[in-house]
């Protein structure tokens, strides 16, 4: 059997500051990284994996970004395809999906891909469902309580409302959430054999015979404009080791701003 | 002939998506505001849609739809998409909602935005804008999208639900035919709703994982009720613990009260966003670098297990009341 987890390089929204005077989104100094739900990916097929099995990284990123995906790898891949966006001018969840699907029919004979609900800095929630009509599959989203028998999945989908139990037979695509596992910490060992295993850069034009242009146009969505959210809140710590002082300071703070009366 | 659609599978998410199609379908030459309805128990009531502002009610009567499954609901919603010709699809952007809109917009060859919270369409040039959130809220995205029709995921709690008295709705049944569905539904579990209103208290006291145990909540339903408020909480307080159904944030409620006091929540920004609308935010928290402080305008620095009790007190003691 193949499975294969799409991972996502990407920006580390906790560092993402936004300037309060232009509100202009500070992106180009955020890090990146492979994401967090990125793990819960990676993990679920790890576990999936069936005896004799392979797992395959599959990402839409810079290739010169391939040592950010050296834990990633250590975590169990067997290999990492990188299909390379430096000079990918095409973007948006249409487009990703579009590589994404392009490279798994490339790959061949893969019978499950798992994908993150939503990405750490995307959060679409888009590449999956478009990734699995790409490929003519089902999708088993936001599950939870994975089992493989055979070539029949069955999970918990935790939908908002409750859990829809489902059984889904291969190939299909899956989405984890970060509720779905508790991901692994690579061992030193695990990071010294990640070394060897091996990265393959494809193109996504060359060698996926794929135009930017036209997926561009076929999405359709162009960004017009981009504006950071400032939050203006007083910002006023109370500490102490006096509880009751602490509770009659901050009564009296509501008490001034009215919110509360006595 | 230039027409909206709205659809989720959630009756309150609809009816506040019909609720911002009704208000600007005057000013934006809408001709038509449409709302679809899946299965038979949803055929058979679909006339009520008129009064929460649809001009006419879409059905799809299959059987198949009514259990909830993904596939059929795509097979559903890109028929009547298909017929019927919108310029603009409004999609609840629940769970549910994203992995259809997702799968419709791949079959349609439709432009789609996720997290939109306001939209614009321009006859003239045959193109719809959209204003999205990204980066979990961080910044805001506004899209031109020129492959119509433009399917736009709105969350919950974005819009509010308005009723239109004496307006009334057609009923037009659309023939889809559904396809069987390859991923089987075995069982549906569904969290008991608590009929809670949260959206029209005062007060939210919001509860996060920095609270320990269920029996702990006393504590904070006790510091709502001497306020006039209700408890609230993060979306693994409600997923993980199930201690309520509902949670606060991107994917859950927006709330926007006088004021709302978290206890043992981090601040990460997919739950502030259903906060961030208060008009005042304390926060309580052990850990002094906890984001919540920066966005909160009182933060208290303290274990909540000591600092709500002296709280209460003190509200006592001092006999304060909520305004
Ligand atoms: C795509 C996506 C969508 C999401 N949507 C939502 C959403 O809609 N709503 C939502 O809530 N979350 C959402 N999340 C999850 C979100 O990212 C956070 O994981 C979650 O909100 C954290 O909840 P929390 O603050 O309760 O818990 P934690 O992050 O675990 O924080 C607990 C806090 O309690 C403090 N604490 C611990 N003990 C004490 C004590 N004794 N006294 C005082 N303080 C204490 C700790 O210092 C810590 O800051 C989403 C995540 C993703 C990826
Ligand atoms: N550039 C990418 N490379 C690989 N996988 C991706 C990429 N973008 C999105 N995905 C996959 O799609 C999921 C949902 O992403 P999104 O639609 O951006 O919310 C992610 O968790 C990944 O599994």
């Amino acid at each position: 059997m193949k499975i294969v987890a799409c991972i996502k390089y990407s920006l580390t929204l906790s560092e993402l500051k936004v300037d309060p005077a232009t509100r202009e989104l500070r992106l180009a100094t955020t890090p990146q990284r492979v994401g967090t739900i990125d793990r819960n990916v990676l993990e679920a097929a790890v576990v999936l994996k069936p005896e004799g099995s392979t797992v395959h990284g599959l990402t839409l990123a810079p290739a010169g970004a391939r040592e950010a995906f050296r834990e990633a790898i250590a975590m169990g891949l067997d290999d990492l395809t990188i299909v390379d966006s430096t000079n990918w001018a095409a973007g948006g969840p249409m487009a990703t999906a579009a590589v994404l699907a392009a490279a798994i029919q490339k790959m061949g004979d893969v019978d499950l891909v798992v994908c993150g609900e939503a990405s750490d800095d995307g959060v679409t929630y888009q590449v999956p469902p478009r990734l699995a009509e790409r490929l003519g599959w089902p999708l088993l989203a936001y599950a939870r309580n994975i089992a493989l028998a055979g070539a029949t999945l069955t999970a918990d989908r935790d939908l908002d409302i409750g859990m829809q139990s489902v059984a889904c037979d291969l190939p299909l695509v899956l989405t984890v959430t970060q509720e779905t596992n508790t991901p692994r910490r690579p061992t030193l060992m695990d990071a010294v054999k990640a070394k060897k295993k091996p990265v393959v850069v494809w193109q996504p034009e060359a060698d996926l015979g794929l135009s930017a242009e036209a997926l561009q146009a076929a999405g359709g969505v162009t960004r017009i404009a981009q504006e950071g959210i400032v939050i203006a809140r007083k910002e006023q710590l109370f500490q102490g080791d006096d509880m009751k002082a602490l509770a009659n300071q901050l009564l009296d703070a509501l008490l001034a701003e009215h919110v509360v009366a006595e | 002939m230039a027409k909206l659609l709205v659809y989720s599978e959630e009756a309150g998410v609809a009816r506040e998506l019909l609720a911002k199609a009704r208000q600007v379908a005057g000013t934006q030459g809408f001709t038509e505001v449409g709302v679809v309805a899946l299965g038979a128990a949803a055929a058979a009531t679909a006339a009520i849609w008129g009064e929460w502002g649809a001009d006419v009610v879409y059905t799809v009567a299959e059987p198949a739809l009514d259990v909830y499954n993904p596939e059929t609901y795509t097979a559903a919603l890109a028929g009547v998409i298909e017929q019927v010709q919108p310029v603009v699809v409004l999609v609840g952007a629940t769970k549910r909602g994203l992995e259809v809109n997702g799968r419709v917009a791949e079959r349609l060859g439709a432009g789609a935005v996720s997290w939109c919270d306001d939209f614009s369409y321009d006859a003239a040039s045959q193109s719809v804008t959209a204003k999205c959130l990204v980066y979990t809220g961080i910044g805001n995205n506004t899209y031109r999208i020129n492959v119509l029709p433009a399917l736009a995921a709105v969350p919950p709690g974005v819009f509010h639900e308005q009723a239109f008295a004496g307006h009334s709705a057609a009923v037009i049944a659309v023939p889809v035919a559904i396809p069987a569905a390859r991923m089987r539904v075995l069982a549906n579990s569904v969290k008991a709703d608590t009929g809670r209103r949260l959206q029209d208290a005062p007060v939210i006291v919001d509860v996060g994982q920095g609270m320990r145990n269920r029996e702990d909540l006393a504590m904070a339903e006790e510091l709502a009720g001497l306020l006039n408020g209700q408890v609230a909480c993060s979306r693994p307080i409600s997923s993980e613990r199930d201690w309520f159904p509902e949670w606060l944030g991107l994917s859950g409620l927006k709330l926007s009260p006088d004021l709302c006091i978290t206890l043992g929540v981090s601040g990460s920004i997919q739950h502030t966003i259903g906060i961030r609308e208060s008009k005042l935010i304390v926060a309580v928290n052990s850990d002094e670098n906890a984001g919540i402080f920066a966005q909160a305008d009182y933060g208290i620095h303290a274990d909540l297990y000591q600092f709500v009790p002296a709280l209460i007190e003190a509200i006592k003691t001092r006999s304060v009341t909520k305004k």
